[in-house]
C-alpha cells in the first residue's frame, strides 16, 4: 500500500493513450474511483483525472459504461 | 517564432475507403506543414472500436502524431480539422517537459522492445536454418538453450498426507 503510493508519487505524467492503465482506476460503470477508496496521492489523482477525460474525448474510454443491457 | 512540440490524436471516419482515409491523413499532414510545423513522428493505430458511437459510427481510424510548430498555427489547424467532415474527433496537446520526458522514455522502451524482438527473430531464423539443413548432420537439432532449460519452479510445499482415520482402527481390532 505505502509502496504503491510512493510509486504513484513518482509518476510525472499519466498518458491518456495507456487505456489499460487508466482502466485500473475506473469502476465498472466507467467512473473514476475516488481517492477515498483507492488511496492514491492527490497529485496522481489529478493527473489521472485529466488523462481519463482526454481518453473519453477520443472515445478510448466510455463516458458511461452501462453493463446492464 | 517560438516553436513548441505538440501531440495530436485524431479519429478519421472508418466507413470511407482506404484511399479516402489516406487522403485525409495526407491533408492533415499538409495542414501542419503549411502552418510552419514539422512532423516528428506519425503513427497510425488503425481501425479501433469506439467506446461510444460518434456520428453513428462504432469504429474509427486513429492517427497519433507528434510535430513541432509555432503556437499560432494550432488555432488554424484546429479550425481546419473541425471543418473536416471525415475527422470525428481530434485532440491537440502542447507537450510540456514531463510529457516530453514521458515521450522520450516510451520511445526508448519501444526501441528496446523492437531490438529484443529483432534479436529473437534472428535467433529463430538461426534455429530454422539449422533445421532446414538436416542433411549435413542427422542429429536432432533440438538442443535447448540454457534459457529454455529454466527449472520448473513448482511449489516445493508438499501437502502432508491426510492422517488415517483412526475411528476404523479400533473397529478392526474389536
Amino acid at each position: 500500500m505505502t509502496e504503491a503510493r510512493v510509486d504513484l508519487e513518482q509518476i510525472e505524467y499519466v498518458d491518456y493513450k495507456d487505456v489499460e492503465f487508466l482502466k485500473r482506476y475506473l469502476n465498472e460503470q466507467g467512473k473514476i474511483m475516488p481517492r477515498r477508496l483507492t488511496g492514491t496521492p492527490q497529485k496522481f489523482q489529478r493527473k489521472l483525472t485529466r488523462a481519463v477525460k482526454r481518453a473519453r474525448h477520443l472515445a478510448m474510454l466510455p463516458f458511461v459504461a452501462d453493463n446492464v443491457r | 517564432m517560438p516553436e513548441n512540440t505538440y501531440e495530436i490524436t485524431y479519429i478519421v471516419n472508418n466507413a470511407i475507403s482506404d484511399d479516402h482515409i489516406r487522403n485525409v491523413i495526407g491533408r492533415v499532414a499538409k495542414l501542419i506543414e503549411k502552418g510552419g510545423g514539422e512532423l516528428i513522428e506519425s503513427d497510425e493505430w488503425g481501425a479501433q472500436r469506439l467506446a461510444y458511437p460518434i456520428a453513428k459510427k462504432r469504429t474509427g481510424h486513429y492517427v497519433n502524431a507528434y510535430f513541432k510548430a509555432p503556437g499560432e498555427a494550432i488555432a488554424r489547424l484546429e479550425r481546419a480539422l473541425s471543418l473536416e467532415d471525415d475527422i470525428l474527433r481530434y485532440l491537440t496537446l502542447k507537450m510540456d517537459a514531463p510529457m516530453l520526458r514521458h515521450y522520450a522514455k516510451r520511445k526508448e522502451e519501444k526501441a528496446r522492445e523492437e531490438a529484443e524482438a529483432a534479436s529473437e527473430s534472428a535467433a529463430e531464423q538461426e534455429i530454422s536454418q539449422e533445421q532446414e539443413s538436416p542433411e549435413e548432420q542427422k542429429g536432432p537439432g533440438e538442443q535447448k538453450s540454457p534459457e529454455e532449460q529454466a527449472s520448473p519452479d513448482e511449489p516445493a510445499e508438499s501437502s502432508p498426507a491426510p492422517e488415517e482415520v483412526q475411528a476404523e482402527a479400533p473397529a478392526a481390532s474389536a
